[in-house]
């Protein structure tokens, strides 16, 4: 193992280099770019191809391009290059070609300001694209040596389930700086719960067969088998079909090869959660490390508080709230995307603690720990009192 | 047809889905005509398409390898599929007026900037057809179409002194040609060059749509009418006027440029040598990535 002090940025190149990525292909934007720059200049060096598209569109279409002649292929951007993935994203769903794509999230929104942390992508990541019948995967990092193994974990999942699996980061996480440790050889990689899993090839015909199983090697094209991609309902040989019962075995396959394998993705952290505390806070990326020190804060001042981290988003893990609890989510956002879903998962409100383009405090957290202790609702944000 | 069906195509993608008196079963037999006499095999050729007419009749019908992209993105997909694929190998898209020439430009024009070895057929029937009938990039001005009613008059990529093969090739094609779908070996020989070529090819053929143009436009769905005026399209016009289309190659600057695809691999072969001895610096900023696991 090695020891670094670099960025979120440098350790997520450096996972998707060990998990075999062999095709980034990217539009520079901030705060991504810094992975792009990092694969220009180590990827030749294992033999892989940067290239620099012309759009995100593009970006993320020469990445599944790339997959499909059998290279691994990855993309980051940030929100306003996410939103232009929209299309791509849909095909690699529908046609099933493992890809990672990575979004280190940023205030908006629409532009908004680079260099600021937010978490406005959470729904975006859930329904990417268009069309409905569809389940994705999304993982959350909250540091730099998370980052790194979510990545080499997003290119596994990507090869198991085929389908696009998107890391959603935050800038806070991909530019910032931290000690992180990098495994050196595949023994210390799996030493890390991380595993490597090489592309193989379908050999065709069946290429789409019905049911639920995941670990089935996906179309690529080159190697004789006939394969065949597209972004119409595929029948199980690849043929566009109009059949309304082939449209239906699609949409199952899409649905509940995620949905009937969820343990190889559901990912949590809780704090002090054994005693079944009263308040519960929820987070997800950066601001997850603030909730962690609001809440040993509370612990110490013997308020019955814990919290859960959630590492992987979507598909949406509601039997994490199954407990009677006050909860409280914690987002760089002003409208509490977790919100709905801890309320529905858990059938009772939550609160919210929202910022926007900056991490919470923790002693603004701690207070509203201490009102929900008092059976006080949490006081709005700093920055929503300003009379601007 | 029935020979070259039987020798590439899909049995059960024939007959096509393409309307009576659809012009379109000429343009993929052509292609299919050049693919023989370039004595390529099922497996020298990956078939892509984009969307329309041109496209979704084409899609997986090659009995070899297929791919579709969704509206004009099939360009971008086979910019990334060309990477992973030997050198060898060739790429065919198969596409439409409004994929290419529209709603792909964007694509189209960064692959032939970059000289990427693809060979880009654009099957054109004047407009969006297979969404009804309205006007697109190449509908002649005046036409009447679903979507203009009084008349096409918003500028197309070839009237009034533009050519879209011109902006290709100012953009770095370096095999250009134009042709009718009513040729026959000088359309053949177009797409054989093309396909030869290793660089960025595009065939422009136009074909006549019956269903939509000829029935909106030329006020004839008869396809005997639709195919005489398509015929004079490409013939002088009155006192020695020169034809509105002129067919055959437009431009062959074959090898003039290098292709993207072989230069991106050489030069990564070469940095990946010289990293196996030691000897490539990783630059300023290293950091983490020093001495990852290769």
């Amino acid at each position: 193992m090695k020891t670094c002090f670099d960025t979120g940025n440098a350790a997520i190149s450096a996972g998707a280099i060990m998990a075999g990525c062999r095709l980034f292909a990217a539009y520079p934007i901030t705060p991504a770019t810094e992975i792009a720059e990092n694969m220009s200049r180590s990827l030749p060096l294992r033999g892989g191809y940067y290239v620099q598209a012309e759009d995100e569109l593009a970006a993320l279409y020469m990445c599944i391009g790339g997959s499909l002649g059998g290279l691994k292929a990855m993309t980051c951007t940030s929100g306003p290059g996410y939103v232009l993935y929209a299309d791509p994203y849909g095909w690699a769903i529908g046609s099933e070609i493992p890809v990672v794509i990575l979004n280190a999230q940023r205030v908006g929104p629409v532009s908004g300001i680079s260099g600021a942390p937010g978490q406005g992508e959470f729904y975006l990541s859930r329904w990417p694209t268009h069309g409905g019948n569809f389940e994705t995967i999304v993982l959350a990092p909250n540091s730099a040596q998370e980052a790194f193994s979510m990545t080499v974990l997003a290119f596994d999942l990507a090869e198991r389930f085929r389908t696009p699996v998107t890391i959603l980061a935050d800038q806070l996480v991909t530019d910032g700086w931290e000690d992180f440790t990098l495994p050196e050889n595949e023994e210390e990689l799996q030493a890390l719960g991380l595993r490597l899993n090489p592309r193989r090839v379908h050999p065709g015909p069946c290429f789409y067969p019905a049911g639920d199983e995941i670990d089935l090697p996906p179309v690529v094209l080159g190697r004789g088998t006939g394969g065949a991609c597209s972004d119409w309902t595929p029948t199980e040989e690849g043929y566009d079909s109009e059949e309304i019962e082939v449209q239906m075995k699609h949409a199952h396959r899409l649905i509940h090869k995620i949905l009937s394998h969820r343990s190889l993705i559901d990912r949590h952290e809780g704090y002090a959660l054994e005693d079944d505390p009263a308040i519960v806070l929820v987070s997800y990326g950066s601001p997850s490390r603030v909730v962690l020190a609001a809440v040993r804060e509370a612990r110490a001042q013997g308020i019955s508080a814990g919290c859960i981290r959630l590492q992987s988003l979507w598909p949406f893990q509601d039997e994490l709230f199954r407990r009677k609890a006050l909860y409280l989510t914690v987002e760089l956002n002003a409208e509490g995307q977790l919100v709905r879903e801890v309320e529905r998962a858990s059938r009772s409100r939550a609160h919210f603690i929202g910022q926007c383009g900056e991490l919470p405090a923790a002693a603004d957290l701690l207070r509203a720990i201490r009102r929900l202790a008092a059976g006080l609702a949490p006081e709005p944000e700093p920055w929503r009192r300003e009379a601007w | 047809m029935d020979r070259l069906a039987q020798k590439y195509l899909r049995a059960r993608k024939i007959p096509g889905t393409a309307c009576a008196g659809c012009g379109l079963g000429q343009v993929h037999k052509k292609a299919l005509l050049a693919i023989e006499q370039l004595n390529l095999g099922l497996d020298d050729l990956v078939w892509g398409t984009g969307i329309g007419c041109a496209g979704r009749q084409t899609f997986n019908t090659w009995k070899g390898d297929n791919f579709a992209g969704t509206h004009g993105r099939v360009y971008a997909l086979a910019a990334g599929l060309r990477l992973a694929l030997p050198e060898e190998k060739k790429i065919l898209l198969s596409a439409g007026d409004g994929d290419a020439f529209g709603i792909g430009l964007q694509h189209l024009l960064h692959c032939a900037r970059r000289n990427l070895d693809l060979t880009v057929l654009v099957a054109d029937n004047f407009g969006y057809q297979s969404t009804g009938g309205q006007y697109g990039y190449t509908t002649p001005l005046g036409a009447i179409t679903d979507s203009s009613p009084y008349g096409a008059w918003e500028p197309n990529w070839l009237q009034n002194g533009l050519d879209i093969l011109e902006l290709l090739k100012a953009a770095g094609a370096t095999f250009l040609a134009r042709h009718s779908s009513l040729e026959g070996q000088s359309a053949v020989d177009s797409l054989k060059k093309a396909m030869e070529n290793k660089g960025f090819s595009l065939v422009h053929m136009i074909y006549p749509c019956v269903s939509h143009f000829g029935a909106t436009a030329l006020g004839a769905r008869s396809p005997e009418i639709v195919l005489r005026w398509f015929e004079d399209l490409f013939r002088p016009g009155a006192e020695g006027a020169a034809p509105r289309f002129k067919s055959g190659v437009y431009l062959d600057a074959s090898g003039a440029r290098p292709e993207f695809a072989a230069v991106l691999k050489a030069r990564t072969r070469a940095l990946a040598d010289e990293a196996a001895k030691g000897g490539v610096p990783h630059g300023p900023r290293a950091g983490a990535l020093e001495g990852a696991l290769v």
